[in-house]
């Protein structure tokens, strides 16, 4: 398979598939537009295990939200996937289903909740009403056996006086527990893997610390697997027991939480928890990364954070990095901490590194669409 | 609101609680539809029973003949604003005296008298539809306050939306009660005239005698200049009173308005439900699949409006016309199918938009991402935001209809000869519109102006209604974007 030559030599990130919940391999999720094809997601592969919470981490734009809609398979025309890729869940391969299929897998096993709680509810219907369907869907119920599930899932999620607020409107509900009654929404559907696309964004900070604690305890409860999309530092460290750090379509950087927080590799992770402004007391400004993100619209042939990193050398415009292991010496020995970045491997000279990455890169990029370089 | 408790009631258990407003507004309604009662089951057994009853099961055949009998019991019964109870035919003795007619009241003034009692009726119908809404709002509602409030209360300023309540108003309550309003029946007058016959006091005998309809229709025709003519509110030699004058045959004109007014609104309407229905089933797939769905639509509905509407519907009509579609009801079912069939994409195009833009809104997508059925996002998420647009369109487009019906009948085609049809009048008048007998082409050309404007004054109010930036001077812009539409 060609997805497995680009991740055969990455030692411990490559773990078996079989005992992991979802299994993204080489996932590339392309839009095209009348002038050219975006990349939004260009060659992704993560893992979660039973029971573990991802973090999905980066800027507006790296296409963070996209991969999540790659899974639920909500990408619309003009988007797709290229062949390549490969979303496994549960052992079944998703790509490439029907629609109609797709639908025995949206909800019952993934399941998914937005950004914005206010416009996920339909203002129509009343809250209760939009929890029976999905109960109604998944678990058969209707009537008043329905009704009284959704005031138990209600309850569930720390709403206080379910029984009265299931027949109340959206609108009648605070923004917390908007999302409180969305993430009801989606257990109705008594899911195996919740995806969370920036759960708590449009929430207040104590909300959010509320949503994130509930997040958990249901993690702990349903024994669900979380795949939680943020671009907030704090969040992830919070919540997350891996953390994949996400950059122009690529995840440029994988590893369990503390690992990252504690040794960053990748020159972006560095940039992205120095701008984080509790971590930087002190400090007259905060430290941000010059630039943005550029939009990737062909195959990459350099490294596309070269134009913003620091340490950038000449080889980084010409080579595509790929992920190699960079766990150190003090760091728990199966630490799976891989790294995108020609400075790694350390322990090899630059020369040696580079050219390993130039051989890696080779076989998924040889031939397959002429190198025209990144537009930035 | 009051209690607390009261907020969780469901209507039921509301009206179980206050069940006098309710009741009264029930007793209202009762006793208008007793006085009525007759009528209505008149025309519930109208309907072809005869085709249903055959296609039923044999021990069902029995029942069914015994619940005819019932009806047909039931249609006999009187009703208080028919013409019989009113009667405005009879004849007048040389003493000046009237015969046959409602107490001894003169054929004109009688018809005015049922004339002015229907539209009382139908306007004490209006009366208790608002009531009823009034009733429901302060007693029931589960809120104090709901947008339609504001939609009722921007309507009622609208002074242009109001005129055309009204005229649609009259128009409707003439196309219903039809029957009832004609000085004389489309059976009697129009389609069977040798059948029926009519007494008069003739001055040679010196005595009452008795004439065939089409006899007295053949001495009572308006033909213009130096001929015959009964112009309008006028008698004829038979002591017949006809308020819209008499058609060149001889047949009254009034009758046959009436009657033409039951045909254009029963093809507007069922033209418009078809159309209708076809643009939001079509709207919903397109905004939610997109892509080749939405492509193969555009194209279809593009085709359809690159041919000139009324030409197809001529030709298809034309075409038709031999068959047994087009005799179903005298012609009127195949023009709404064509109509239908041909507007759907003016309407789809209105709410393409609208569609469109719900099937942007994330719970579209949460719904989409806990497994819900296309086919139950589209009815239940995506449905409500579409219907008032296409309401408004309807009723914009609605006057369309009807002037491009008016226009096959005038031609000739569509609806079958003798079935009225108002086209049909104006074009039996065009020879006199310059004579004394202008009054046959005039007075319809006068009212499917009227009644098209109506529709597209109700239109706009709807509209402006549901829009609630229209209470700002500027919320005025989009006012060409909807002007009326059709044929």
């Amino acid at each position: 398979m060609v997805a497995d030559s680009s991740r055969s030599d990455a030692g411990t990130a490559a773990e078996p598939a079989d005992d992991r919940l979802l299994e993204v391999e080489n996932l590339q999720t392309v839009f095209h537009t009348e002038r050219e094809t975006i990349r939004a997601v260009d060659g992704i592969s993560f893992g979660i295990a039973e029971g573990e919470t991802l973090g999905l981490v980066g800027e507006s734009g790296s296409g963070k939200s996209v991969t999540a809609r790659s899974i639920m398979g909500l990408v619309d025309s003009p988007g797709e996937l290229l062949p390549d890729s490969s979303i496994r869940f549960d052992g079944r391969e998703l790509t490439g289903l029907s629609e109609t299929q797709y639908e025995s897998v949206r909800g019952g096993g993934v399941a998914m909740v937005f950004q914005d709680p206010l416009s996920t509810l339909n203002p129509v219907y009343t809250v209760g009403n939009q929890i029976e369907e999905a109960l109604s869907l998944h678990r058969g119920l209707s009537g008043l056996e329905a009704t009284e599930k959704a005031i138990e899932l209600l309850e569930d999620v720390g709403i206080p006086d379910a029984a009265r607020r299931v027949s109340e409107y959206p609108h009648e509900f605070s923004g917390g527990m908007r999302q409180r009654a969305v993430i009801a929404m989606a257990l109705a559907c008594d899911p195996d893997l919740l995806i969370c696309d920036e759960p708590t964004t449009a929430l207040d900070v104590t909300i959010q610390a509320q949503i994130l604690e509930l997040l958990a305890d249901l993690q702990e409860e349903h024994g669900l697997s979380i795949l939680f999309i943020t671009h907030d530092m704090g969040v992830i460290a919070e919540v997350c027991d891996r953390v994949a750090v996400m950059y122009a379509g690529e995840v440029v950087e994988q590893a369990p939480v503390v690992e990252l927080f504690e040794n960053p590799r990748h020159p972006y992770t560095r940039g992205l928890l120095r701008s984080i402004p509790s971590t930087q007391r002190g400090a007259d400004r905060l430290e941000t990364i010059e630039g943005e993100v550029p939009t990737p619209n062909a195959p990459a042939t350099d490294c596309r954070f070269a134009p913003r990193c620091p340490e950038a050398f000449d080889a980084c415009r010409e080579v595509h990095p790929e992920p190699v292991p960079v766990a150190t010496e003090t760091a728990d020995a199966d630490a799976d901490h891989t790294a995108a970045c020609l400075l790694y491997p350390e322990d090899e000279t630059r020369e040696q590194a580079v050219d390993r990455h130039a051989i890696e890169d080779a076989p998924p990029g040889a031939g397959a669409v002429d190198s025209g370089g990144e537009s930035r | 609101m009051s209690v607390v408790d009261d907020e969780d009631a469901t209507l039921r258990e509301r009206l179980a609680d206050e069940p006098v407003p309710a009741l009264r507004v029930l007793a209202v309604v009762a006793v208008l539809v007793a006085v009525e009662f007759g009528a209505l089951a008149n025309l519930v057994m109208s309907l072809p029973w005869d085709a249903v009853g055959a296609a039923l099961p044999g021990f069902l055949q029995g029942a069914a003949a015994t619940i005819a009998g019932v009806g047909d019991g039931l249609a006999g019964l009187p009703t208080l604003l028919s013409r019989s109870v009113i009667d405005n035919a009879g004849y007048q003795l040389p003493s000046g005296e009237w015969v046959g007619t409602f107490m001894g009241l003169s054929p004109a003034a009688a018809w005015l008298l049922r004339v002015a009692l229907i539209y009382a009726y139908g306007f004490v119908w209006l009366l208790v539809g608002w009531w009823s809404y009034l009733v429901y709002r302060d007693n029931y509602r589960h809120a104090d306050w709901a947008p339609v409030d504001d939609m009722v209360g921007r309507f009622r300023n609208h002074s242009w939306g109001l005129f055309g309540l009204a005229i649609i108003f009259a128009f409707v309550v003439l196309a219903v009660f039809a029957p009832a309003l004609g000085p004389t029946t489309v059976d009697a007058n129009i389609a069977d005239p040798y059948l029926h016959s009519i007494e008069y006091y003739s001055e040679e005998t010196g005595g009452v005698e008795e004439i065939y309809v089409g006899d007295a229709n053949g001495e009572s025709q308006s033909r213009g200049q130096g001929g015959e003519n009964v112009g309008p509110m006028q008698y004829d030699q038979y002591d017949r009173f006809h308020p819209f004058g008499t058609l060149p045959s001889g047949k009254d004109l009034f009758t046959f308005m009436a009657a033409g007014a039951r045909v254009s609104l029963f093809i507007g309407v069922a033209s418009l439900v078809l159309a209708g229905g076809a643009a939001v089933v079509f709207a919903l797939a397109t905004a939610y699949y997109k892509g080749l769905v939405d492509l193969g639509i555009v194209i279809a509905s593009d085709s359809i409006q690159a041919l000139p509407q009324l030409l197809v519907i001529m030709l298809a009509s034309f075409v038709l016309s031999g068959t047994w579609l087009a005799n179903l009801y005298n012609g009127g079912v195949v023009l709404a199918l064509l109509f239908g069939l041909t507007g759907w994409p003016g309407l789809w195009r209105a709410v393409r938009g609208p569609a469109l833009q719900v099937s942007e809104r994330e719970w579209i997508d949460a719904a989409k991402s806990f497994g819900q059925r296309p086919s139950v996002t589209m009815r239940k998420h995506m449905l409500p935001y579409v219907v008032g647009y296409l309401l408004i369109y309807a009723s914009l487009t609605l006057g369309g209809v009807i002037i491009g019906v008016a226009g096959l009948s005038f031609l000739g085609l569509g609806i079958n000869a003798p079935t009225p049809e108002w086209g049909r009048a104006v074009s039996a008048g065009q020879p006199y519109v310059a004579t004394p007998s202008w009054h046959i082409s005039l007075l319809p050309g006068i009212l499917i102006v009227i009644v098209v404007t109506g529709f597209n004054a109700l239109g706009d109010g709807i509209r402006d209604a549901i829009d609630p930036q229209s209470d700002v001077e500027t919320g005025q812009q989009d006012q060409t974007a909807a002007a009326g539409g059709g044929a």
